[in-house]
C-alpha cells in the first residue's frame, strides 16, 4: 500500500470510530417512548427492597421522608411497573422535590417519556394528567410504617 | 419488622464510625465494590445535562466502564439518598462500595462508603447529616440531626397539613 492509500484507510478508520461514537450517544438518547401511567406515586428504596410495609396510607409519612431525603421517588404503575421519576412537570429536580413530596402516595396519571437501562424504569414525567389524591387505605392493616407511630 | 430494625440499627452504625463494610439484610443482598463515573442520570437517558450534574438537584448514577448505569437508592443515613455522597465526584471516576439487592425482579444499589479512583481517601456515605445541619443551623451530633426526618422543615409542613396518613387524619 502507498502513502495516499495508508492516509486513505486512516482516514477511512477515523471516520468508522467517529461515526460508532455518534450512534452510540444516539442510541442512548432515543430509546424514549411515549407514555401516560396510572399509578401509586411510592418510595422506591422502600418499595424495591421490601424493607418494610411500603404502600398506601400505612407508609404516607415514612414516603414524605424518604422523598425529602433525596430517595428517589417513583410511580408504581397499576400493571406493577415501578418507574423512577427523573423530572416532574418540566422541573428537573428529582431531589426532595416539594411538588412530589406533596404528591407522595397520591394515585395518580401521569404523561412523559419512559426509559429503559439496565433493568430499571425511568420516566421523565412532563405532565400530571389526573390526581386522585391518596386511595390506598393500608393503614387499619399495616399500621404505621416502620416505627408504628 | 426484624429487617427494618436490623437496616435502621446498621444504618446509624455506619453514620456513627463503623469501618467494616456490613450487611442490611436485604433481599438477594450482595455486598459488591466497583469502579464508575458518577454521571446524571437524567443527563445519561435524556441528552438533558445542567452543569455540575444539577447542583445536587437531580439523581446521580454510577456509569460503569461497561456502559451500566447503576442508580444509588440510599445513602448510610436513615431515609437518605445518595446525591449528597456523590455530587462532588461528578463527571469524575469513583470506587464505590455497598450493596446490591435484587427484588422485584430489579437490582438496586445502597452507598456504603465511597473515594475518588483510583486512590482517593475512603469517606463514609453519610454526608447527608452534617448538610443537613449546616443547612438547618444545628449540631450535627444533636438528636434533631440524627432524627432529621422528623425535624425537617418541608417534612413539617406535608404532616402538619395533611397528617401521617396524608389524609388529613
Amino acid at each position: 500500500m502507498n502513502r495516499y492509500g495508508i492516509l486513505a484507510a486512516l482516514l477511512a478508520a477515523t471516520l468508522w470510530t467517529v461515526s460508532l461514537s455518534g450512534a452510540h450517544a444516539d442510541a442512548r438518547h432515543a430509546s424514549a417512548k411515549t407514555v401516560k401511567i396510572t399509578g401509586e406515586i411510592i418510595d422506591s428504596w422502600c418499595y424495591l427492597t421490601e424493607i418494610m410495609y411500603p404502600l398506601g396510607t400505612a407508609h404516607h409519612q415514612c414516603a414524605v421522608w424518604c422523598a425529602a431525603g433525596g430517595v428517589p421517588v417513583g410511580i408504581l404503575s397499576d400493571d406493577g411497573t415501578p418507574y423512577i421519576l427523573l423530572s416532574f412537570q418540566g422541573d428537573g429536580q428529582s431531589v426532595a422535590n416539594p411538588a412530589l413530596l406533596d404528591l407522595q402516595t397520591h394515585h395518580v396519571v401521569l404523561e412523559g417519556q419512559s426509559f429503559e437501562r439496565d433493568g430499571m424504569h425511568y420516566l421523565v414525567a412532563d405532565r400530571l394528567v389526573e390526581d386522585h389524591g391518596i386511595t390506598n387505605m393500608t393503614y387499619e392493616d399495616y399500621g404505621i410504617q416502620p416505627f408504628g407511630e | 419488622m426484624k429487617r427494618i430494625v436490623v437496616v435502621i440499627i446498621m444504618s446509624a452504625a455506619w453514620a456513627s464510625g463503623a469501618l467494616a463494610a456490613e450487611s442490611w439484610g436485604l433481599p438477594e443482598e450482595e455486598k459488591t465494590r466497583f469502579e464508575a463515573t458518577v454521571v446524571d442520570a437524567q443527563c445519561e437517558l435524556t441528552g438533558d445535562c445542567p452543569d455540575r450534574c444539577g447542583g445536587g438537584e437531580r439523581q446521580l448514577g454510577l456509569l460503569t466502564g461497561e456502559g451500566k448505569l447503576i442508580l444509588p437508592l440510599k445513602n448510610v443515613v436513615p431515609f437518605a439518598g445518595a446525591t449528597d455522597e456523590l455530587l462532588e465526584f461528578c463527571g469524575k471516576n469513583v470506587i464505590a462500595d455497598g450493596l446490591f439487592s435484587t427484588n422485584r425482579g430489579v437490582t438496586v444499589f445502597a452507598l456504603q462508603f465511597v473515594r475518588e479512583a483510583p486512590d482517593g481517601k475512603w469517606r463514609r456515605a453519610n454526608r447527608f447529616t452534617n448538610q443537613w445541619a449546616e443547612a438547618n443551623g444545628v449540631d450535627p451530633k444533636s438528636k434533631t440531626a440524627q432524627q432529621w426526618f422528623r425535624h425537617d422543615p418541608a417534612v413539617v409542613k406535608v404532616i402538619e397539613r395533611d397528617g401521617k396518613l396524608g389524609t388529613g387524619k
